[in-house]
């Protein structure tokens, strides 16, 4: 395990060279100036000039680059072009709203899916099953922005049911403004995890084990909850743990409508404002988090499936 | 069994869910004004108040020498922290300030000799909140308000420049505390502009052992002499402000303009300011949540969004019944601003030949316009000065607008391209929003119709400047809204010393405006300046340097419990304001 451990994380370091250098070309040619950012509408050509040697934007392509590398192994991205704050601080105070409402909508999302997914596969083909798949589409193909709007209109300012947007640091407060955007994020997810569960048990059922278990007189829901779902953890366990690092990076939309101060709006305000110290702190987390649910999913393969060693 | 568990589970689950959420929004009585932002706050820094939000923001904890009086229109300055308006010599070139006295700042661990208690604001203060705008190392993107004003700054900040450390001790010939409640500034030349600078939420005072306390953290430590101070603070998402105790005495206005006293706007004259103990600030990016908040007496006043404008609004722009049996009132006022097409005026083809601009300026549908995107919110501009600045003259009719298909087919046959034959597609720049791209498509049919075709070049709004700064593309759309009240804040768009990267992004460059330009900005406010402000107009009416837009109107709504509001174009103003909690309830 160590070993593997080792070489895995050896091996993601070309992974972070290599979004490093698409992150750095791709907002050096097209992000705009950040310079101009700064200096506002009354800029002159000297007070540009003079940001840009303060900031190191005058240096040659490869300096600028190697500098990022630095900030990527010392974790010290400065502060933000546009706000000027400490972008440690910013990624800080956004993780908690981010994961305030991610985390309880993802574990509701993924137990509802799971269960679902269990169920309508356990009658597949009966109308339950074909009930809920049509349902599914349905609620996919609803584009996010309807589920936000009806929620808000609706549920919040017509019958008053939830605060319509905000956030609170409190405890009590994070739960007052959080179940709403919660409920739009799992009717956003959950029609897409319940097909791709389904799916997943779908497949085991063909299996032949299961034609073998049938034949030896296992009543269905034993098969079914013992078997067939211990089987069927390798998918699921790999979709659970793949979405992880999109929790913390938060979900845009939702966050932008509620007014939840969280990782995904830094991350558009950065994109939006050129602000490339952000940029490149965002895509170096987004990287790391990815490479940390990579090797977690291949760790915990070995403990849903005795099958799987790690070499 | 199973089965019937597991859907008792999520029933359960979801019961819960929803039971923690149900907590219905109580209408608060206490003595608070609901107020947002629509977009995140930068920070408290008054040197980086750049952008209208944060300025707003800034000014409720900071204080200027001047500020606008909160009634009278045409604006006005008043005394803020000066004792009274500062007196100026007869060169126009020396003013002087005589402060308050007994002003504080705001208690803060940072005075350490007064054990956190706030100190007294002194002259040095100003001197220090100056030359803190002029730091090179602090790169304020407001130090354009004294760039070049004031004898000895710009030396001083180019001093600063080659010094590994700044020394604010190095003294600067204009800046003088005469005593400790005396400032005397000298200019380089006379500015009749200068006393706008200063009432901007970026010349506010701050206290230099507040900032050296915290560094870089500044921004997030306001400690001002304003009305209020700040109790929580969240810039992303609300800041919760809280009366200052040690705010000095200051009372509501008991003047006005024509019709404050029959709007009930002079019914706290006399009472001390602030009104309101506490503001909850919240930040709402989209404009949905914060009309509905408004909507569901959350918020005290709001805008009206161009989405939700028929909501509010009748066809003939006046309150929907339903709000108006709630007791929501509408307000307008003319926004100081105005919206146009430039033309790049270094670009070979369209900088240098007029007859064409004018018959561009002369193919938009300036009316159709107001009608699709302004929600008829909005007047045609005939020249760059919006209505309310001295130099606007309301019987000016540009020859080259109102839609006169006509005659820009005349105009594009002296322009060497009848029926637009000979020309090569126009590059238009400009940004990626929704209500941009329509904007486009009108623009482009509008110039099929005299020949003209228009290649499209979107991009992100920091690509886009790149782009305009760098004198790149043919033609783009812009809005400028004023810093002041003043028309050389517009006139200023067309000095060829302003060309990109600064503010005259069209780049036109006329020496005989120049001329005008600089004698004016020697004259007072008066029938001489206000004639050269208009030949000005003249001018670049003539040369088409824009097509002239729009002037917005402003339209806000305010529930029945929310008193004294008056829309107003510059900061500082939720002092005035007033909450009926009684009403509120």
């Amino acid at each position: 395990m160590f070993v593997f451990l080792v070489r895995r994380i050896v091996g993601s370091i070309p992974v972070i060279f290599g979004v490093a250098l698409v992150v750095f070309v791709l907002f050096n040619i097209v992000g705009g100036d950040p310079a101009l950012q700064m200096v506002g509408k009354h800029a002159t050509a000297q007070q540009i000039a003079d940001i840009r040697r303060e900031y190191g934007l005058d240096q040659p392509l490869f300096v600028q680059f190697f500098n990022y590398l630095k900030e990527i192994l010392t974790f010290e991205f400065g502060r933000s072009y546009a706000t000027r704050q400490k972008i440690s601080d910013m990624i800080l105070n956004g993780i908690g709203p981010s994961l305030s409402l991610a985390v309880p909508a993802f574990l509701v999302t993924t137990v509802l899916a799971v269960s679902i997914g269990l169920v309508v596969s356990y009658f597949r083909g009966k109308l339950i099953d074909r009930a809920t798949v049509l349902l599914c589409v349905v609620g996919i193909s609803i584009p996010s922005l309807g589920y936000i709007l009806f929620g808000q209109y609706i549920l919040a300012y017509k019958m008053n049911l939830f605060p319509i947007s905000g956030f609170d640091y409190s405890w009590s407060g994070r739960i007052e403004y959080l179940v709403l955007p919660a409920i739009v994020w799992i009717l956003l997810s959950v029609g897409y995890d319940v097909r791709f569960y389904r799916t997943a048990l779908l497949e085991e059922t063909s299996q032949d084990y299961v034609r073998t278990a049938r034949a030896k007189g296992l009543s269905e829901p034993r098969i079914f909850f013992k078997h067939v779902l211990k089987n069927s953890m390798v998918p699921i366990v790999t979709n659970v743990i793949l979405e992880i690092p999109l929790l913390i990076l938060g979900a845009f939309l939702l966050e932008s409508f509620f007014g939840i101060p969280g990782i995904g709006s830094i991350t558009i305000d950065a994109i939006h404002n050129s602000d490339l110290p952000v940029i490149k702190a965002m895509a170096t987390m987004t990287s790391l988090l990815y490479i940390f649910g990579n090797i977690m999913t291949d760790v915990v393969y070995t403990l849903v499936d005795p099958r799987v060693k790690l070499k | 069994m199973t089965i019937g568990r597991i859907l008792t589970g999520f029933s359960l689950t979801l019961a819960l869910v929803f039971a923690g959420a149900c907590t219905k929004a109580s209408k608060d009585s206490s003595n608070t004004l609901y107020a947002y932002s629509i977009a995140k706050i930068k920070g408290l820094d008054p040197a980086f108040s750049d952008d209208l939000y944060s300025g707003a923001e800034v000014a409720r904890v900071y204080d200027t020498l001047l500020q606008y009086h909160y009634l009278k229109r045409p604006y006005v300055l008043e005394p803020s922290l000066a004792e009274a308006l500062p007196e100026i010599s007869k060169d126009g070139k020396t003013y002087t300030f005589k402060l308050k006295k007994g002003v504080l700042f705001q208690d803060d661990a940072a005075f350490e000799k007064t054990q956190g208690k706030g100190r007294e604001l002194v002259a040095e203060d100003f001197i220090y909140s100056f030359k803190r705008l002029a730091n090179p190392k602090l790169n304020s993107p407001m130090w354009w308000i004294l760039d070049g004003k004031i004898a000895g700054l710009n030396e001083w900040r180019a001093t600063q420049a080659k010094a590994e450390k700044v020394d604010y001790d190095v003294p600067v010939s204009g800046l003088k505390a005469v005593d400790s409640h005396t400032l005397q500034v000298v200019l380089t030349q006379p500015s009749y502009q200068f006393i706008y600078n200063i009432a901007m939420p970026a010349a506010s005072a701050v206290a230099r052992e507040v900032v050296e306390k915290y560094g870089p953290e500044f921004l997030n430590h306001p400690v001002g002499t304003g009305a209020f101070k700040v109790a929580e603070y969240n810039p992303a998402s609300k800041i919760i402000y809280v009366k200052n105790p040690t705010f000095r005495k200051e009372v509501y206005p008991s003047e006005g303009a024509a019709g404050d006293q029959e709007k009930g706007l002079l019914a706290d004259a006399g009472k001390t300011l602030p009104l309101v103990d506490k503001i909850v600030m919240t930040v709402y990016t989209e404009s949905q949540p914060q009309w509905l908040t408004f909507m569901k007496g959350e918020l005290d006043y709001s805008s009206i969004p161009k989405d939700s404008f028929n909501q509010a609004l009748t066809p003939q722009k006046e309150l929907q019944p339903e709000l108006k049996k709630q007791g929501v009132a509408l307000h307008s006022s003319p926004q100081l601003d105005i919206t146009h097409f430039s033309f790049n005026m270094t670009d070979p083809v369209v900088g240098k030949n007029k007859y064409l601009r004018q018959a561009i300026s002369l193919a938009m549908d300036n009316d159709k316009q107001i009608e699709l995107f302004y929600n008829g919110r909005a007047i045609s501009a005939q020249g760059p000065i919006p209505p309310g600045l001295s130099g606007y003259d309301e019987k000016l009719v540009n020859p080259y607008k109102g839609h006169n298909i006509e005659k820009a087919k005349e105009l594009m046959k002296k322009a060497g391209y009848p029926d637009g034959k000979g020309l090569a597609p126009l590059e238009y720049v400009t940004i990626s929003d929704s209500t941009t791209r329509q904007m486009t498509e009108f623009y482009q049919k509008e110039m099929a119709e005299i020949g003209v075709q228009v290649k499209v070049q979107t991009y992100s709004w920091p690509e886009f400047q790149q782009s305009v700064k760098n004198k790149k593309g043919q033609v783009w759309s812009y809005a400028w809204g004023a810093d002041y009240p003043d028309a050389e804040n517009f006139l200023q768009l067309f000095y060829s010393k302003n060309a990109s990267p600064g503010p005259n992004d069209s780049n036109y460059n006329n020496p005989e405006f120049d001329k005008l330009y600089e004698k004016a900005l020697t004259l007072p406010d008066g029938p001489e300046r206000t004639a050269l402000y208009q030949k000005m107009v003249a001018l670049v009416v003539e040369d088409t340097p824009w097509v002239f837009g729009v002037h917005r109107l402003l339209f806000g709504l305010t529930h029945r419990w929310m008193k004294n509001y008056k829309p107003h174009e510059f900061h500082g103003m939720s002092k005035y304001y007033a909450i009926d909690t009684a009403l509120r309830k």
